[in-house]
């Protein structure tokens, strides 16, 4: 055997190595209530920035839905002391991203640098969180963008599917519109309601912020203080809608002129913080998780019905969350595509799994659980958001340990109680056009 | 591509150098993961493992010198049939391997098939690392291609084509690549087409994968909380035993003159979306990095010119983007953008007057330095996983060489502004390009 030993330039630190789970992190409150995670990873060249703010579309009405994530755009696009232009610039001198989006259950401003500049990242969050001036131009220059990519949402089919499925599911709740927004409402949010919106999002007991990355964490704890001590210990906080969902079980066909039809199959499943949340993700994983779960196996192996097929990853939500489970056809094999479908979601409620296929699914589900947390600005992403929504920053941990507990039996009582009342999508061309 | 949907293909398809390439740090990055290193086993197969003890999860990587463009024009499609059906069993491992070997310890596993390689990943607890070596060694060569389930196969692959149809920005791509190389076999569809899918015959199938998945095409890659003795003796028993065949791959011409075009296609939808294309060098053309920071400043970030021009300044697009890929024998600058159809032609007007203004007074220092420096952050980002490292070790493996990988972020650092506007003079004719506009129906 040869052994070509590759001449390189390479300066190895002397710090130890760290695993993934062995990194330390430290949760520290700031004088005003905010509070300030960091894990520091010697293993990586790079810094990541989670900032969240308990806001998000959880807290719009119909009226005022995609305000947040409205906001939230607005925030890079000019301070008291840059443009929206300079802004850009300033992140990429450092090398970094910057970006900041309003989700479901928080509103995130995220960066990530080449470690050595994480000074000037948090500097820069905090300057687009603290001083945003939204001015007139901009906001509407963000409006006609963020009508531009919800015409993009409903052109793709498969997102054109869920969004009716979540519409359909959720009714009057405001889960049911994506943290994007919809059309009437983001035609008509003036810009003095988005800045009154802004000053009800950020209030220090109401954020977390999130530092993973190969930084020095008393020199960043004391950087987050000195930084962010402006921001208001009280305001008015944003109130959670206290509509509850009740779909009705309906059966809805959208005609466009596609190639491949798209179906979803929707049902509510537990929100978080419920007993019964990890048997419910073992039963997503068991049932579409995965090339080995029982939708791929039966539908895409066994039938050659789809390519993509499965259940969507369950969105982490405080309330009720969406179980959803989709396939791609073709236009002529859909009515069987989804009498097939149905089949399956019949089985989980009415046959017990076997020991086998729950290890698999438990195994897939913590595997994937895993990769999602394999870099810097993911890891940050989890520690802040589950600080935030009263999970806990090491909520990983314990899910884990919720999973492992599952047992075949939860696995069948969950299904006969939330794999119930279908709300089923399909996106198909019109029956003349078949192809 | 692979089995799970995704974004598999256009990120084979648009990855430029930039883009894929990487380097595993810079001199000033602290990470401390040991360099790579590349073994060579008896027969020929170089085995490249890097200790990576920051990642919890090991990424092990099958790099094939097989593709699209190995194919003959009557067999189009056949690399990506293969890469399907090795998922679906070998002679010792019954279909549903991937359950119980795979998924069932945690792990993932999927593949790409693009035009110059295929490529198979497994990432998996660093303590199966070993049963993961044995499990891509026996579908490198054990493959069952049973005839039932081939036959299977053929509705599935025909539901990835009828997926890829619906995606406005995969349909903009892969026409671009048909016209950019016609004749060429970059200009083909690595799915294939229905027709010769449905054709398909186990013969066929069987005699690409006997001369084409051979120790001489094979590159191994392991990255991550690994041993690399153990895992070069894991390679010597498994990959190790494959005898050599003697049989070799015939370098691929490049492709001859482009011909310029327009092409207009009706599809429904609220939005148009254009694509611009110019070819542009291979991979390991010396004009590569100054290419690839000169796209940068054109598109891609946010503070880029035409992100600047088109979208912020003058509202003409909701998105625009530009992107380098290298391929083994050529390559392509792709500028793709999405606007109310309406402004199709002031969009492709301002991007030629965009690229007139960087031919003409090339960039500014600032310009250069940020494109620099994006780069190599980027490189850093890329390289964070322990599958982010093995890709980029495999594929400069495989139409490269790991040498010009790791130091590719150094040949970034030393181009010039002057170089920056030479390549722009080079290669982006503001007169001379491909152009594909998809935009709705006009009743509707």
């Amino acid at each position: 055997m040869t052994r070509v030993a590759l001449a390189l330039t390479l300066v190895l630190a002397s710090t130890a190595f760290a695993a993934g789970g062995e990194v330390p992190v430290v949760r520290q409150v700031l004088s005003n209530g905010m509070t300030v995670i960091v894990r520091e990873d010697p293993g990586v060249g790079v810094v990541a920035v989670s900032l969240q703010a308990r806001a998000g579309s959880k807290f719009e009405t119909e009226a005022t839905a995609g305000i947040t994530n409205f906001v939230q755009r607005l925030l890079l696009r000019g301070t008291q002391k840059r443009t929206a232009l300079a802004l850009a610039d300033a992140a990429d001198e450092i090398g970094g991203t910057l970006d900041a989006s309003g989700e479901v259950e928080s509103a995130e401003v995220r960066g990530a640098a080449i470690a050595r500049q994480w000074e000037p990242l948090l500097a820069l969050i905090a300057e687009v969180v603290l001083e945003p001036t939204f001015p007139a131009q901009e906001v509407e220059r963000e409006r006609s963008l963020l009508l531009g990519q919800l015409q993009t949402r409903s052109d793709l089919p498969l997102s054109r599917a869920i969004d009716t499925a979540l519409r359909d599911v959720y009714g009057p709740h405001p889960y049911a519109w994506p943290a994007l927004g919809r059309r009437e409402s983001v035609e008509r949010l003036t810009r003095e309601a988005l800045a009154a919106h802004y000053r009800t999002m950020y209030r220090a007991d109401r954020m977390t912020l999130a530092i993973s990355g190969n930084v020095p964490r008393t020199r960043v704890i004391a950087a987050a203080e000195r930084l962010f001590r402006r921001v208001p210990v009280v305001a008015e906080a944003g109130r959670a809608s206290d509509v509850v969902p009740a779909p009705r079980g309906e059966r809805r066909v959208v005609e466009r002129d596609v190639n491949q039809a798209q179906i979803v199959v929707g049902f509510l499943a537990p929100p978080l913080a419920d007993d019964d949340y990890a048997a419910a993700r073992v039963l997503g994983a068991v049932l579409g998780g995965g090339m080995s779960s029982r939708m791929f196996a039966e539908l895409r192996d066994r039938r050659g019905l789809a390519y993509s097929v499965g259940v969507l990853p369950t969105a982490p939500r405080t309330g009720p969350a969406l179980f959803a489970a989709y396939l791609g056809t073709a236009p002529s094999n859909a009515d069987a595509a989804l009498t097939a479908m149905l089949a399956e979601v019949a089985r989980m409620r009415a046959e017990p799994i076997e020991a086998r296929e729950l290890e698999r699914a438990k195994a897939y589900l913590l595997g994937t659980l895993a990769m999602d947390r394999r870099t810097s600005a993911r890891l940050a992403w989890y520690l802040a958001f589950y600080d935030l929504i009263g999970g806990g920053w090491d909520w990983p941990e314990r899910f884990t340990r919720a999973v492992q507990a599952v047992t075949a039996a939860d696995v069948t009582r969950v299904a006969a109680r939330y794999l119930v009342q279908p709300t089923i999508v399909v996106v198909r061309p019109s029956a003349g056009t078949v192809r | 591509m692979g089995r799970m949907a995704g974004c598999v293909l256009a990120v084979l398809v648009l990855c430029g150098a930039g883009g894929c390439s990487a380097t595993r740090a810079t001199a000033k990055a602290a990470a401390p993961a040991a360099s790579p290193t590349r073994y060579v086993l008896p027969n020929g197969i170089p085995v490249i493992v890097q200790e990576h003890r920051g990642s919890e999860l090991a990424a092990l990587q099958l790099w094939v010198r097989a593709g699209a463009r190995d194919e003959s024009a009557t067999e189009l499609g056949l690399a990506h049939y293969l890469e399907h059906m090795l998922f679906r069993g070998t002679t010792s491992r019954p279909t549903g391997f991937v359950e119980r070997e795979v998924e069932g310890v945690g792990g993932a596993m999927n593949a790409g098939t693009s035009w110059d390689f295929t490529y198979y990943y497994v990432t998996l607890p660093p303590s199966r690392v070993s049963q993961g070596l044995e499990l891509l060694a026996d579908i490198a060569t054990n493959a069952a291609l049973d005839a039932e389930v081939l036959d299977k196969e053929k509705a599935v692959v025909l539901e990835e084509m009828r997926q890829g149809q619906d995606s406005p920005r995969r349909l903009v791509t892969r026409t671009i690549y048909s016209q950019l190389f016609e004749g060429h076999a970059y200009g083909r569809e690595i799915l294939g087409t229905p027709d010769i899918i449905r054709g398909l015959t186990r013969d066929t199938l069987l005699s690409f994968y006997r001369h084409r998945y051979v120790p001489e095409a094979f590159s191994v890659v392991v990255v991550g909380p690994v041993d690399a003795e153990t895992v070069v003796s894991t390679a010597r028993a498994t990959f190790g035993r494959l005898p050599r065949t003697g049989t070799g791959r015939l370098p691929l011409a490049a492709p001859a003159q482009f011909r310029p075009r327009r092409t207009e296609l009706v599809r429904q939808g609220a939005h148009a979306y254009l694509g611009m294309a110019w070819p542009a060098p291979r991979l390991d053309h010396a004009d590569t990095p100054a290419l690839d920071l000169l796209v940068s400043i054109l598109g891609g970030r946010r503070s880029s010119r035409l992100v600047q021009a088109l979208r912020e300044e003058r509202g003409t697009v909701v998105a625009i983007d530009a992107g380098l890929s290298t391929l083994g024998a050529a390559g392509a600058v792709l500028v793709s953008a999405q606007m109310d159809p309406v402004n199709i032609h002031a969009a492709e007007e301002q991007i030629v007057a965009e690229i007139r203004r960087v031919r003409d007074r090339g960039v500014t220092p600032a310009e250069l330095r940020r494109a620099v420096i994006t780069a190599e952050a980027a490189h850093e980002f890329q390289t964070e996983t322990a599958h982010g490292r093995a890709l980029a070790l495999g594929r400069a493996e495989t139409i490269w060489t790991i040498e010009d990988e790791l130091a590719y972020v150094r040949r970034i650092r030393s181009v010039s502004a002057e170089q920056v506007q030479a390549v722009a003079r080079r290669y982006l004719d503001p007169e001379q390009y491909i152009f594909l506009a998809l935009v709705p129906p006009r009743n509707g």
